[in-house]
């Protein structure tokens, strides 16, 4: 579904990717993980088109992303998580999700997009008009999530999604992606949170300096001596 | 000879010969034009030393060049000194006046600067037109004579004034040049307009060359006020408005924001030409200073300066304009 | 004299409204864009002459000379994004020097001031009011376009905070405003938003040039010292903060008014530049910003 072949993208004259590939199949979940400084966001913000590649091909469905604003890319169905600062920190909830809503056109063809997003969360409904940067890191990160399903999209893009939470929030993010991914949606992850990723991708992604390291079904990289080693610690059991 | 050489050679021979032109020729008007095109190279190179080198951007530069005429034109008249007193003095005064104004600026940046030398220029103007004992208000003052010692014969006096105002122009563009190539204030002006914090937890002391940069460059533009006010033989209170700061950014950004001889070159010719196309149009010459801020700023952002530098291979970063001046 | 100071009360309302149209405009642009438009004034002044046009030349009633004064300056508006800005920010990067930006606007001030200038000549040209008559008060007299001036310049404020507030482009505007990055996530496209709020603060500007026009003659310059003052504004007001900008322009207005009783009026400009630069001495953020310098 969504093919990254060959990508090699630069801030300036910094490069910061060399020719990274890889895929994300319908319905599955993809983790990618790799030291500070290897590129991983780097690497979801010119997929989703925040950073245009200066070579290689970015495709999603057939269709090339590559080139495309990021305001066509979503287009496409594909949705975005930021690390940090990803919801309408001075606008409401109810606000918020309107915008999740933004390119169905008008405000009334998102009605009743954003009527079932109530619905699976619930919490929103009843913090509708609260102001979204008064919300806790979790609950946040949980709205921007939201925002993204206001829309349908068929792959959700993440970055960190337990970056500075505590354990109990990430522990509900990752219920809450599970679920998504049972109800068919695709998801790309980028986690500094080993373990977690480990546990809820089906297949590991490892890049290491802006370049592929290693790749793997997450089954497998779980026993992986080197990947124990490597990011979980001697004691990795 | 090596290539520099040959190039620095050149260069030097074309200026001297630029600089010859308008004495042997001794058109008076040819002179009238090269005299004020000098000033504001001298005014030009003046701004683009703080904002352009330094980055700390005045809008209101034309505030400094206001005190300095003003101060030679009052001082002259009411005391009687010679205009070489009346240079200095401006020169002196208008130093401790960017000094001044240089400390509030410590805190501000880019638009939040820009807007508080443009209300200076403003409370400049201000006073100039309001305070009628001093300045003459809004018909100005014309009565305190021109360079001292200079022959009476008109076309003499001009031939003597060129060469007067040319050797001080080009002193200060040396000086300014020197300064920056030559003394440790020049990487550190650099710095400052790159990055400032950096520049501070680097070891540079950013207080003391933004307050000298806005110091010298208050300075020249006060001197460059203290030759408009005794050649023009008339100061008033346009002389300090918002159009002349304009008009002196424009000059810089033709030729070249940040290299300092850029915009005293970019001056000398845009000035020329817009005189010369007086011809046309008083309006349309000021149209085309306009129009020359825009469509540089956009497309040739290394003004006139830029395009004498030889090609560096593709940079994927935009650079800024003045982010590879001086060497 | 508290006759005299309501009178001054008044007139500091009504020239406060204006302000507001005009500084608004102002601080939309630098809180979705991040530069301040120099030309503010041009467009500002165009108001003036398309109602000139209309009302002088055609013929036409003042109110179509009004909606025509709007619509023109609206659609001048639209041209600037991607006409001049948008190739700079390809060259730059769009978190480019904002000095940069500065010095675009001032050029393309400075080219509309003298376009103006060698197409229509330097003369004040009179207008005629909208209308006529007006409101005698016991303690004074309020003219027709005064409070013409109040009740369109109200309006026009309230539809415009209620677009931003309720209408989907107006929030998309505001989340433009927030967070760029975000808003480019759920599909609003960056470069027209860009391009509508240029158009929607040219359009206030425009409407507070006819608006004025009566009162303030139509000439090449007539914007330009409402300009420094509409920097003066939004830097109390805290630059980016709409409200701050409403509630800013209302007291330099009102502050202006009054003024007259205490100081001579050549002097009134100063208070504005004043305010400026003690604002950004004191407390850089305004009143109400959020934005530091």
């Amino acid at each position: 579904m969504l093919a990254v072949e060959g990508v090699s993208a630069a801030y300036g004259r910094l490069e910061i990717l060399h020719k990274v590939s890889l895929d994300v199949g319908p319905g599955e979940i993809v983790g990618i993980i790799g030291p500070n400084g290897a590129g991983k966001s780097t690497l979801l913000k010119t997929i989703f088109g925040y950073l245009p590649p200066f070579e290689g091909s970015v495709r999603f469905a057939g269709d090339t992303l590559a080139g495309l604003s990021p305001d066509r890319v979503m287009r496409q169905g594909i949705g975005y998580v930021a690390q940090a600062g990803g919801v309408f920190a001075d606008m409401s909830v109810h606000e918020n999700l309107v915008l999740g809503g933004y390119s169905l056109g008008s405000r009334r063809a998102a009605t009743a997009a954003i009527e079932r997003v109530y619905a699976q969360f619930p919490l929103f409904r009843a913090r509708a008009h609260q102001r979204a940067g008064s919300l806790s890191g979790g609950e946040q990160r949980a709205l921007a999530v939201a925002r993204t399903l206001v829309v349908k999209p068929r792959l959700i893009i993440l970055d960190e999604p337990s970056a500075a939470l505590a354990p109990r929030f990430i522990d509900e993010i990752y219920a809450t992606l599970a679920a998504l991914n049972r109800s068919g949606i695709a998801l790309l992850i980028v986690e500094q949170n080993v373990r977690r990723i480990l546990d809820a991708a089906h297949r590991i992604v490892v890049l290491d300096m802006g370049r592929n390291a290693f790749a793997g079904a997450s089954a497998e990289l779980r026993q992986s001596d080197r990947i124990r080693r490597l990011y979980l610690g001697e004691d990795a059991g | 000879m090596s290539g520099l050489r040959v190039r620095t050679l050149a260069i030097a021979v074309l200026a001297a010969a630029g600089l010859a032109a308008p004495l042997v020729w001794s058109h008076p008007f040819v002179l009238h034009v090269a005299i004020q095109a000098l000033i504001w190279a001298l005014f030009a190179a003046s701004w683009d030393l703080l904002s352009g080198y330094t980055g700390q951007v005045s809008f209101g530069h034309a505030g400094f060049f206001s005190i300095g005429a003003y101060t030679a034109a009052i001082l002259t008249k009411v005391a009687g000194l010679s205009s070489w007193l009346g240079m200095t003095a401006a020169l002196l005064l208008c130093a401790l006046v960017g000094l001044c104004v240089g400390f509030p600026a410590l805190r501000l940046r880019g638009h939040y600067l820009a807007l508080v030398t443009l209300g200076f220029g403003e409370i400049v103007q201000l006073i100039a037109t309001n305070c009628e004992n001093l300045t003459g208000g809004p018909f100005g003052m014309h009565d305190y004579g021109t360079f001292t010692g200079l022959p009476s014969d008109p076309l003499a006096q001009r031939q003597d004034a060129y060469v007067l105002v040319a050797a001080i122009a080009l002193a200060g563009l040396a000086i300014m040049l020197t300064l920056t190539r030559r003394t440790n204030a020049g990487p550190a002006f650099r710095a400052i307009r790159e990055d400032q914090i950096l520049a501070g937890s680097l070891g540079i002391d950013t207080t003391y060359y933004k307050l000298l940069a806005f110091t010298l460059s208050a300075g020249f533009a006060g001197l460059a006020g203290a030759l408009y006010a005794y050649y023009i033989q008339l100061v008033s209170p346009t002389v300090g408005s918002a159009a002349a700061s304009a008009l002196v950014i424009g000059m810089a950004v033709f030729g070249g924001i940040g290299t300092i001889w850029g915009p005293f070159l970019g001056a000398l010719l845009l000035y020329s030409i817009t005189e010369g196309l007086r011809f046309i149009g008083v309006v349309y010459n000021l149209i085309a200073v306009g129009a020359v801020m825009v469509v540089f700023v956009i497309f040739v952002p290394r003004g006139l300066a830029g395009i004498r530098l030889h090609r560096r291979g593709r940079q994927q970063r935009a650079d800024r304009p003045a982010a590879d001046a001086a060497s | 004299m508290v006759e005299e100071i309501l009178e001054f009360l008044i007139l500091g309302l009504v020239l406060g409204g204006i302000y507001a149209l005009f500084a608004v405009g102002l601080t939309l642009i630098f809180g979705v864009l991040d530069i301040v438009n120099v030309a503010h004034g041009e467009f500002f002044a165009i108001g003036g002459y398309a109602l000139y046009v209309a009302m002088v030349v055609l013929g036409l009633s003042p109110a179509v000379g009004l909606v025509l004064a709007t619509v023109v300056v609206f659609a001048l508006g639209l041209v600037v994004y991607p006409l001049l800005i948008a190739p700079l920010q390809k060259r730059l990067g769009r978190r480019a020097p904002g000095p940069l930006f500065l010095v675009l606007t001032l050029g393309l001030s400075a080219l509309m001031q003298n376009s103006l200038l060698a197409a229509a000549g330097g003369e004040y040209l009179k207008v005629p009011p909208a209308v006529k008559g007006g409101l005698d008060l016991s303690f004074t007299f309020v003219s027709g376009q005064r409070l013409l001036i109040l009740i369109v310049a109200s309006l026009g404020l309230a539809a415009l905070f209620l677009f931003l507030r309720f209408h989907r482009q107006g929030m998309a505007i505001r989340a433009v405003a927030q967070n760029p990055a975000a808003a480019q996530s759920v599909g609003i496209p960056l470069g027209r938003i860009f391009t509508l709020t240029i158009g929607l603060a040219c359009a206030l500007a425009g409407l507070a040039g006819g608006l004025i026009a009566p009162l303030f003659s139509v000439y090449p310059a007539v914007g330009f010292t409402l300009t420094i003052k509409a920097f003066a504004i939004t830097i109390l007001g805290g630059m980016g903060n709409l409200l701050g900008a409403l509630v800013a322009s209302l007291i330099i207005a009102t502050v202006e008014a009054l003024s007259v009783l205490v100081i001579p009026s050549e002097w009134q400009n100063a208070i504005a530049f004043g305010t400026m630069i003690l604002v950004l001495l004191v407390r850089p953020s305004g009143l109400f910003g959020k934005k530091q310098p």
